[in-house]
């Protein structure tokens, strides 16, 4: 588990890198011609350009993927950082933790709102939220288990069973979504079927 | 070093210590082959395929309540149905139950739209009302496209409701006034169309492509009938196949 943080870290950080460049690249396309078709908007459910029009998707004013394109490039030298071989001090690793908690509870924003407000699925957003599960998880983990985040006593047993079962409790967060989106646009995928 | 080694060995061939299995029974190999977790959420992968799997399975054998019918059976087109166009000779007809709100069928709509435009009155394209509970604004979408259809622009709305989908549908607050606002834009007499929106005998025509649809077993939407038979997975390039195999005939 330990070795894989880095990996995450890099992996992760360069999908998500990718995935939001992309969608800075498409949203300027947008602005300079209301009417193009973003190459990710397949139909009305696979759809980046009806996604990327809605308020959420500047919920701060400005064009979310451009936290991406920021934030993502700095997981991704994070991640190069510790396969070099550096061991950060305590605070540095604090600040990836917030970083990435603010990660994770925006993105689970977006796909609540996603799927349940805007109901259509932009796919390169889907690869945010794919990869910013497993950033937060294991820089998480990492964080309780070398006592970076102190956890009391009674915790301990809980943070070791999930350092243990690190990757089951990934795949088991991943279906929890898998089966929301399944469920929530059964209609379009029976078409499919 | 080498004579040490040789002592060493001698034993091993020798009389006295014969077993020589052990010596390689002491020193497992580091690794403890797949860790639990490893294997549990392997487990847990399979376990979720299989689900989907059977999930997909019940699905698709659950796919043809909509059961084949007579090419004539008047369920299928009542005189008063709304049809995009009709073929005088009749060798091709595709039925298709539709909700305005529902994401399928949007999908299929710019489909059909190209089917349309290859075959023109080749073909004869009959909509039938079927908006479903789930959709808020299902229901007033189909009577408001009604309401068009009172004033010569089925057509019209038709398109514009599926070109639009994205922005009203999914919604649970009501859409009358962004529908009163399509009648405005297709230069329809607004006081007349809201009329007939409100109408409870627009509702009820509805009610009846709707009633029509569940009789033959339908259960879902887009569901296309050609020539009676159940469309299974309509698209562009299914429909085309059995339009082009009815025309040859």
């Amino acid at each position: 588990m330990r070795r894989a943080l880095p990996w995450v870290l890099t992996v992760g950080g360069a999908l998500g890198l990718v995935a939001a460049f992309v969608l800075t690249v498409e949203k300027i396309a947008l602005l300079k011609d209301p009417g193009y078709t973003p190459s990710c908007s397949i139909n009305p459910i696979l759809s980046c350009g009806s996604v990327m029009k809605t308020e959420q998707a500047e919920v701060f004013g400005f064009p979310n993927p451009l936290m991406g394109v920021a934030g993502f490039a700095v997981v991704l030298t994070v991640g190069v950082v510790l396969l070099a071989g550096a061991r950060p001090p305590r605070w540095f690793m604090l600040g990836l933790q917030v970083g990435a908690t603010f990660g994770v509870v925006f993105v689970h924003w977006l796909i609540f709102q996603s799927l349940y407000r805007i109901g259509a699925l932009c796919p390169y957003c889907m690869v945010v939220w794919t990869v910013t599960i497993p950033v937060f998880w294991y820089t998480t983990l990492h964080n309780l288990t070398t006592g970076v985040v102190p956890v009391p006593r009674s915790w301990r047993r809980a943070v070791e069973g999930a350092a243990r079962f690190h990757s089951l409790v990934l795949v088991a967060w991943y279906l929890v979504i898998v089966t929301l989106v399944g469920v929530e646009f059964w209609d379009y995928w029976r078409t499919l079927l | 070093m080498a004579g040490k080694r040789k002592k060493n060995t001698r034993p091993a061939g020798g009389k006295r210590t014969r077993p020589t299995a052990p010596k390689a029974a002491p020193a497992p190999p580091p690794k403890r082959g797949m860790s639990t977790n490893l294997k549990m959420t392997i487990g847990l992968v399979v376990a979720a395929l299989v689900a989907i799997g059977v999930t997909v399975y019940i699905s698709k054998s659950g796919e043809s309540t909509a059961a084949a019918t007579g090419a004539n059976d008047e369920r299928l087109v009542r005189p008063d149905s709304r049809k995009l166009s009709t073929a005088a000779d009749g060798k091709a007809t595709l039925v298709e139950f539709l909700d305005f709100e529902c994401e399928a069928c949007g999908a299929l709509y710019p489909q059909t739209e190209q089917l349309r435009a290859e075959y023109g009155d080749r073909i004869t394209f009959v909509v039938r009302y079927f908006p479903l509970p789930g959709h808020a604004n299902g229901e007033p979408a189909a009577r408001a496209v009604e309401a068009a259809a009172a004033q010569g622009k089925f057509e019209e709305m038709y398109q514009k409701m599926f070109e639009t989908q994205s922005s009203w549908g999914e919604q649970q607050t009501s859409q009358d006034q962004v529908f009163l606002g399509f009648a405005e834009e297709l230069g329809l007499d607004t006081a007349a169309f809201q009329a007939a929106f409100a109408d409870p005998a627009t509702a009820a025509r509805v009610q009846k492509d709707q009633d029509d649809g569940i009789s033959l077993g339908v259960d879902r939407t887009p569901t296309v009938y050609f020539n009676g038979e159940p469309v299974d997975g309509p698209s562009y390039d299914t429909l085309k196949d059995l339009i082009d195999k009815a025309l040859a005939s």
